[in-house]
């Protein structure tokens, strides 16, 4: 059986070896050439390349483009507006009234991603410290279990959209069991404040198995050994928890949180397929404005679109930042 | 029996009552492991109903379908009904045809005599079994094979391109010492900041002066640029040892040999890792292929399933079904592989 | 042939140099053992000469050739490493092969030296396993091995056998002594035991802080050493050293015994352990408390202080009556002194 997964495997692999023995000849001679430093430029070219082409291009072009106006998607065609895009999306006769706003589909993205971040990673963060906290306690199957919450992370966010239509459909799963509770069922995802809870419940389903695993994986870096320290010294478990295992992992949380802040701020996809936005305009949030301005809606815009995926931009490289710092602190913490 | 209820009560202390603690433990992770798994066990179940069955409510927890029989003088096979006859009776019936609110059965033991029978009064004799055209029709009759050759091309070919630039770049990164080196790390570190949803405009314009747009090549070579990929490697790469590659050096090994022979096989874990996380990332991407495809026959599954699902006649029963196919990569990647990839994350925290 | 010279090699990492300028040659078919205690700068300039590293300045020529800036490959040289480096994904003879395979030869020819090769070392029947099911010895003999089956002009050993335990490494010693026999290639072979050196070496180069500090036969060494570094360094115990002031020729030790010396002025006077013995009686003696009594059976190690304090330590054969706190009289060959001045040279 062996022999025959290493051939198979050997099969696989031909054209791959055969390509890596014909690309070492033309590079032995640039080695020579260029001595072992020049190699280095071989190893980086490809992913530079579509790096340059991919993201440091567009990124530059973003600018460019949230400069210009028209529908033209070519940058020649399209003319030299200045600050005329983030002027249009910033611009309200009256910021305490949303409607009075010259773009007030965007200020309605911005305010309900602004809800749908609190809750969400209020949520997220919540669920993935009781269950992590849950599946470090010393049960049996937690590999079993620890597997189960992960699940959902690897569904694709449109089959995750989908199941959670049909569930939350007029004859869905969910109806029925209000049914069946004696309580009357509703059409969820018509309701404005039912799809919006919706929203954050299935991007909290979806995803909390990842923040989960992250946090247990900062409880089982705590020493066990403290834990008995404390229980000899007759510890109660509350006071355990808030001056051992908090603090302890403040460093994994803090992670966690921005991290969730992040993916937040972005989420589109599941929300896409499970409410298209709606009802209204209930659940449309800041990718969706900026897909919907660039390329769905019939008046597309590229540029506004262009000023507004900056302006998210601008929040994201915050937050990123942010978490490169708590992360290299936590490494830090945990060498210590 | 003894080691099952063993293990159902195991619990925090060494023998001795439970603790509250153990209550919420177990309901925790029991109902978690219902609303974990429920909602997908639901949606397989459902996508074997047939369309009428859907409509149905309540609706059953498994999917039925109808008995049919062979009657003599029949060319097709009839459903069955239990039907309640005028003198009180019920017996099972065939149904020839529907006239409004009557059906006209016949008794398959007696084919000749039709008997007509109020719809209201007859109830359809059903089994379990599985609509099973629910998955034949859609990847027959309209483009689902084509969404699912598309995706697998896209998902394997983006696998392939990722993990060679990926490792050659990590392989740079890790086992050279050269000038610029911090900055390159510097401009890879700061694409993690530039998401997708950030660039999607001009990245579009870029896919559209290269050529890509309306190709599935359009759709992988800019999602191959993950700076996470080359972490995960360069990361794994700096615990091989130097003295392996002098050892090669000294051995007349080529760069490229040392890079192909010795560090590649040795990142092997590595790569693993990191294989399993671009198939599942590619794999469901959806807003990108959204946006670069727009001809029907380029669709992956997930663009495919979408426009499916947003059509103005949304017939769930081909849907369901096309989402559990969706599905099955995925399901089998977190049945055999499910160990590698939450230590993966654990050790590193991608996604 | 393979004839090593380095010329006024310097080495710098990041504006730091570690090593001061080398002027060495090393014969054809010699064994040399570079020693030195850690950061000496012994691996460094092993690694130089491999190609491992350039140096900053200087030149190294293998049989006459300049080859500084000819990379590792083509130098013909062969290394052995201290973790040994073995390719943990290939087997036994895959790791023997893969250099061979690299220069193009013909298969037939590479499975005859790689045979060759492991039947010198004993290891026919370890090819196909991989490295990490070997143990420490055995990967040591495929990571010689696989030097080996290069043919190289100078095998080149960085600490080969520091990871082996110490009956092994004792194994090992003698066999690679024998291997050196058979070769008749050179050797380079850096390591930081000083028994290796002296057991192995037909010429030890001793290094400290980035230069040479004295290069001779190991008996050379032993009998005449330079310095005083290398007079604390070569020989265990270590050698008693006494600070004492030369006058007309003649020195005192602590206790008042007094010696005849060259030079004038502030000397160190050195004397190995073992060229201590017990005075007889009424003879002039040097004088110490002894202070610990280790009895090894053979011989007696006893660590003493001298009248000034100056700790000392002598080894006496058999099984002497001594106790501790006692005073120890002592005796020695007067030729037997090594007397060094105060910029440590030694004097003579």
């Amino acid at each position: 059986m062996a022999g025959l997964g290493d051939l198979l495997g050997r099969a696989v692999l031909w054209p791959f070896v055969l390509l890596a023995r014909l690309i070492d000849l033309p590079l032995r001679v640039w080695q020579r050439w260029t001595g072992i430093g020049g190699m280095a430029a071989v190893f980086l070219a490809p992913t530079l390349l579509i790096f340059g082409v991919f993201v440091l291009v567009p990124l530059g072009l973003n600018f460019a483009y949230a400069m210009t106006g028209g529908t033209g998607i070519l940058l020649g065609e399209r003319p030299f507006v200045g600050f005329e895009q983030y002027g249009r999306l910033l611009e309200c006769e009256d910021y305490t009234r949303r409607l009075t706003c010259r773009e007030d589909q965007f200020w309605t993205a911005v305010g309900n991603t602004g809800v749908f971040v609190i809750f969400q990673v209020t949520l997220m963060v919540a669920v993935s410290l009781i269950t992590a906290l849950i599946l470090n306690r010393n049960i049996r199957g937690r590999g079993f279990f620890r597997a189960v919450f992960f699940f959902p992370v690897l569904l694709s966010p449109v089959v995750v959209g989908l199941i959670w239509r049909w569930i939350l459909q007029r004859q869905g799963l969910l109806n029925l069991i209000m049914v069946n509770l004696g309580l009357d069922p509703q059409v969820w995802l018509n309701d404005r404040f039912y799809a919006f809870a919706a929203t954050i419940g299935v991007s909290t389903w979806a995803h909390m198995g990842f923040y989960t695993l992250i946090l247990l994986a900062g409880l089982q870096a705590i020493p066990r050994d403290l834990y008995e320290a404390a229980e000899m010294d007759a510890t109660p478990p509350t006071r355990v928890f808030r001056r051992i295992t908090l603090p302890l992992l403040a460093p994994n949380l803090a992670v966690v949180l921005v991290l969730a802040l992040i993916r937040g701020v972005q989420i589109f996809d599941e929300v896409y397929v499970l409410t298209g936005g709606g009802p209204g305009t209930s659940t449309l949030f800041l990718t969706q404005y900026i897909y919907e301005a660039g390329f769905a809606s019939i008046l597309r815009n590229p540029g506004l679109a262009a000023a507004a995926s900056i302006l998210m931009g601008a929040v994201l490289v915050v937050l990123t930042l942010l978490q490169l710092w708590l992360s290299r602190r936590a490494e830090g913490g945990r060498v210590r | 029996m003894s080691k099952v209820m063993g293990f159902l009560t195991a619990r925090r202390g060494h023998g001795g009552r439970w603790h509250w603690t153990d209550v919420v433990t177990w309901v925790w992770l029991i109902g978690g492991t219902i609303i974990m798994f429920g909602p997908a066990l639901w949606l397989i179940s459902s996508s074997f109903k047939g369309p009428a069955q859907l409509a149905e409510f309540p609706p059953t927890l498994l999917p039925y379908v109808q008995e049919l029989a062979v009657v003599d003088g029949y060319d097709d096979p009839l459903p069955l009904f239990t039907a309640t006859l005028e003198d009180g009776t019920t017996q099972v019936l065939a149904e020839v045809r529907r006239v409004g609110t009557n059906a006209q059965m016949v008794d398959p033991a007696n084919p000749e005599t039709r008997i007509d029978v109020n719809i209201a009064d007859r109830t359809p004799v059903r089994q379990i079994g599985l609509a099973t055209d629910n998955y034949v029709a859609p990847l027959v009759a309209n483009d689902f094979v084509r969404y699912l050759w598309n995706s697998v091309f896209v998902t394997m070919m983006a696998t392939i391109i990722t993990l060679l630039t990926n490792s050659m770049a990590a392989f740079a990164l890790s086992k050279y010492d050269f000038r610029g080196r911090n900055a390159v790390m510097l401009l890879i570190v700061g694409t993690l900041m530039v998401p997708l949803s950030v660039i999607l405009v001009p990245l579009y314009s870029v896919v559209n002066a290269t050529g890509l747009l309306n190709s599935l090549w359009g759709v992988i070579l800019p999602t191959v640029a993950t700076p996470t990929g080359v972490f995960l490697l360069r990361q794994y790469m700096l615990t091989i040892p130097d003295e392996l590659l002098e050892a090669a050096r000294m051995d007349h090994a080529s760069e490229w040999q040392i890079y192909w022979r010795i560090v590649l096989p040795l990142a092997a874990p590595a790569l693993a890792v990191l294989a399993i996380f671009s198939v599942v990332w590619r794999w469901n991407d959806f807003l990108w292929p959204l946006i670069v495809l727009s001809r029907r026959e380029l669709y992956t599954l997930q663009v495919g399933l979408n426009t499916y699902a947003g059509e103005l006649n949304v017939q769930w029963h081909y849907i369901l079904a096309m989402t559990v196919v969706t599905m099955i990569p995925v399901v089998l990647v977190f049945l055999f592989l499910q160990r590698f990839i939450t230590t993966g994350i654990a050790g590193s925290g991608i996604k | 042939m393979g004839q090593i010279t380095l010329r006024g090699i310097r080495k710098s990492f990041s504006g730091v140099d570690v090593i001061h300028g080398i002027d060495l040659t090393i014969a054809d078919g010699e064994l040399a053992v570079f020693v030195g205690p850690s950061g000496c700068g012994k691996s460094t300039l092993l690694r130089m000469i491999a190609g491992l590293d350039r140096p900053t300045t200087g030149t190294i020529e293998i049989d006459g050739q300049d080859v500084t800036r000819t990379s590792a490959a083509e130098r013909g040289l062969a290394m052995v490493f201290q973790s040994y480096a073995l390719y943990p994904h290939m087997t036994v003879r895959q790791n023997l092969s893969f250099g061979l395979e690299n220069t193009r030869m013909p298969k037939n020819d590479i499975t005859a030296r790689v045979d060759d090769a492991g039947r010198m070392l004993e290891i026919m029947d370890l090819m196909d396993r991989r490295p990490t099911q070997l143990s420490g010895g055995q990967r040591q003999r495929v990571a010689i091995g696989r030097a080996i089956v290069r043919n190289p002009t100078a095998f080149l050993l960085d600490e080969p056998l520091s990871n082996l335990d110490a009956e092994l490494r004792g194994s090992m010693r003698a066999e690679l002594a024998g291997l050196h026999d058979r070769l008749k290639t050179t050797m380079i072979y850096v390591t930081h035991d000083q028994i290796e050196a002296m057991t192995l070496a037909d010429k030890i180069v001793v290094l400290r802080k980035g230069v040479i500090e004295q290069v001779d036969t190991p008996l050379g060494l032993y009998n005449r050493p330079q310095n005083l570094f290398v007079a604390g360094f070569i020989g265990a115990p270590n050698m008693n050293f006494f600070n004492a002031v030369a006058v007309d020729g003649q020195a005192e030790l602590p206790g008042g015994l007094r010696v005849a010396v060259p030079g004038n002025g502030p000397v160190t006077i050195g004397i190995r352990p073992q060229m201590l013995h017990l005075a007889d009686p009424d003879a002039p003696a040097l004088t110490g408390t002894i202070r610990l009594i280790e009895a090894l059976g053979a011989e007696t190690v006893v660590h003493a202080a001298a009248a000034d304090g100056t700790a000392m330590v002598v080894v006496l054969s058999g099984q002497p009556a001594l106790r501790t706190g006692e005073t120890i009289r002592l005796a020695f060959d007067p030729d037997a002194l090594h007397v060094f001045g105060a910029d440590g040279q030694r004097l003579d």
